[in-house]
């Protein structure tokens, strides 16, 4: 839903979103294990720091667009894993950050499966239904109107720079939230969570699904995490289901850019 | 791989995101033909006819379909890059993921003043830089080459003065898959391969005509040779783990001060 705030909405094709769902993991492990934050507040800083990081890659979107904006946010992705995978004294490199403790609100821990998924699932809604406010609102008209003519928004007064700006704040915030919720019901993040194809898969949710409105990258997601489980009554051996299961979402990429650009239930054509 | 990835993307706009499927595929054909009984001089043939027709293919199937139905560029880079996830799956599926080399034995190496290089370093030297001076040859010194420059600077006008644009971007395509061909195989000779290696190719091949200038030819190979001594100066003097950190600052730091790179003209279409 993030990723076609960017994508659908204002047109920029974000190669870099793993990065920020990374960094979303990240803050919430290194918070809750070191200064003791709890949960709720953990995730709230994560979505701050994301945000703020997000000047990173907003900034340059001012200038950069097409191509060259491709480009930036791929070089943000490899960039952010390679500090992920490096700076061992924050993050342990590539041993990870084990024993994140599961998410605690008001002295009530979530350990079970089921008591996870329903305060989950509460996060998941409410950040659903404030990317739905902010899709229907004038600001979300905004950004479709940059997104169609970036001089013509100008032309009728819209600061581009600005929306460009809060876009990529909140699109990383919620990125960030994601990460958070995925560190604290794993207990374990490494770096290989967080590379570019965890963005290339994202991408391909929103791209399958469709941009441009709300429901086209939520039946996107529900569209690749149904395919490996149709992929099963298949029985393909172990050692080649995760291959088939990547060659079917390259397919469906193929056959959506071929034969229906604006995705399954989208309205922009990409 | 830079002047590979840059010959399609001059001519056609396209971020040639499957030229890294042609990278990865092209050492394991290698090693199945040599397998097979063909000796290494039929096998590298045969391999660098099916680059070449892999390439053809993306072009044909693919983005000239797109081109004709009037696509976005954005649609040509995802369909670029489901090709390079199916295809990479299907190597995994069929070779497997390990990593594998081309050589059983330490290479010798030549030391000449202070500079120690290996015996497939030097060809891989040797063979890229015959390749890349006949290519520079064919396209300043023959009819061919001029209208190939005409195509990357203006393919409308170009098509209508009544040249016929999609044998030319066929061209563009079959030359980028002997590109990418050669050096695959040259460096899977050097550090060996594996089926995921393509797409950090191709990054890298985008970094390096950013750098030298998408605008240019020549502006790649440029890139690509200052990319590859960056690159192992700081492998020298710190870490390779610092190695694509590194790579990709230098993308950002000429995405803001010179976008149109070393050798490019200033104004490029990706600016506002």
């Amino acid at each position: 839903m993030s990723l076609n705030l960017l994508v659908g909405y204002a047109g920029l094709l974000q190669m870099a979103h793993a990065a920020y769902y990374g960094i979303g993991a990240y803050t919430t492990a290194l918070l809750t294990i070191n200064l003791g934050f709890s949960f709720l507040p953990s995730l709230i800083a994560s979505a701050l720091v994301a945000g703020i990081l997000s000047l990173l890659i907003s900034l340059p979107a001012w200038r950069l667009k097409g191509d060259y904006f491709v480009m930036l946010s791929l070089a943000i992705q490899v960039g952010f894993y390679s500090i992920m995978y490096n700076w061992t004294g924050l993050t342990n490199g590539s041993f990870g950050i084990s024993g994140i403790p599961k998410p605690v609100i008001k002295g009530n821990v979530f350990v079970t499966l089921d008591n996870i998924f329903v305060l989950f699932s509460l996060i998941t809604i409410l950040c659903g239904l404030l990317i739905f406010r902010l899709l229907r609102s004038p600001w979300g008209r905004a950004l479709k109107a940059m997104r169609d003519d970036e001089l013509a928004a100008r032309g009728i007064g819209k600061n581009t720079r600005l929306l460009k700006l809060e876009a990529f704040f909140i699109a990383s915030a919620f990125a960030a939230i994601a990460g958070g919720m995925y560190a604290s019901y794993v207990g374990y993040i490494d770096p290989t969570s967080f590379t570019v194809n965890e963005s290339i898969l994202m991408l391909s949710m929103v791209v399958v699904g469709g941009t441009g409105n709300f429901r086209g990258p939520i039946l996107g997601a529900f569209t690749l995490i149904a395919i490996p489980e149709l992929l099963r009554f298949l029985q393909f051996p172990d050692a080649v289901a995760a291959n088939v299961r990547l060659l079917a979402y390259g397919l469906l990429i193929i056959f959506i850019a071929h034969l229906r650009p604006q995705g399954i239930a989208g309205e922009y054509r990409l | 791989m830079a002047m590979g990835f840059s010959i399609v993307y001059n001519s056609t706009g396209i971020l040639h995101v499957a030229q890294g499927a042609v990278y990865s595929i092209s050492p394991f054909l290698l090693v199945s033909l040599i397998d097979a009984g063909f000796g290494l001089p039929a096998s590298t043939a045969i391999v660098l006819l099916l680059a070449i027709f892999i390439s053809l293919a993306l072009e044909l199937l693919n983005h000239w379909p797109l081109y004709k139905k009037d696509a976005s560029l954005q649609s040509h880079f995802i369909s670029s890059l489901g090709i390079y996830i199916a295809i990479i799956q299907i190597i995994a599926m069929v070779w497997g993921n390990e990593t594998r080399v081309l050589k059983g034995a330490i290479a010798p190496a030549y030391s000449f003043w202070n500079v120690t290089i290996t015996k497939p370093q030097a060809l891989g030297g040797s063979l890229s830089l015959i390749a890349i001076l006949c290519f520079t040859f064919w396209l300043c010194r023959t009819e061919g080459g001029v209208r190939f420059m005409a195509l990357s600077d203006n393919p409308i006008q170009l098509s209508l003065m009544g040249y016929d644009i999609s044998k030319l971007r066929l061209f563009a395509f079959g030359l980028s898959g002997f590109f990418t061909m050669l050096t695959a195989l040259l460096t899977a000779i050097d550090v060996g391969f594996d089926p995921h290696s393509g797409l950090n190719m191709v990054f890298l091949g985008i970094v390096a005509t950013i750098i030298g200038g998408k605008s240019s030819f020549a502006g790649p190979v440029i890139g690509g040779i200052l990319l590859g001594i960056v690159r192992s100066q700081v492998v020298w003097h710190t870490s390779a783990r610092w190695e694509n950190m590194l790579t990709f600052l230098i993308l950002v730091l000429f995405l803001f001060f010179r976008p149109q790179g070393i050798m490019g003209k200033k104004g490029g279409l990706g600016t506002l």
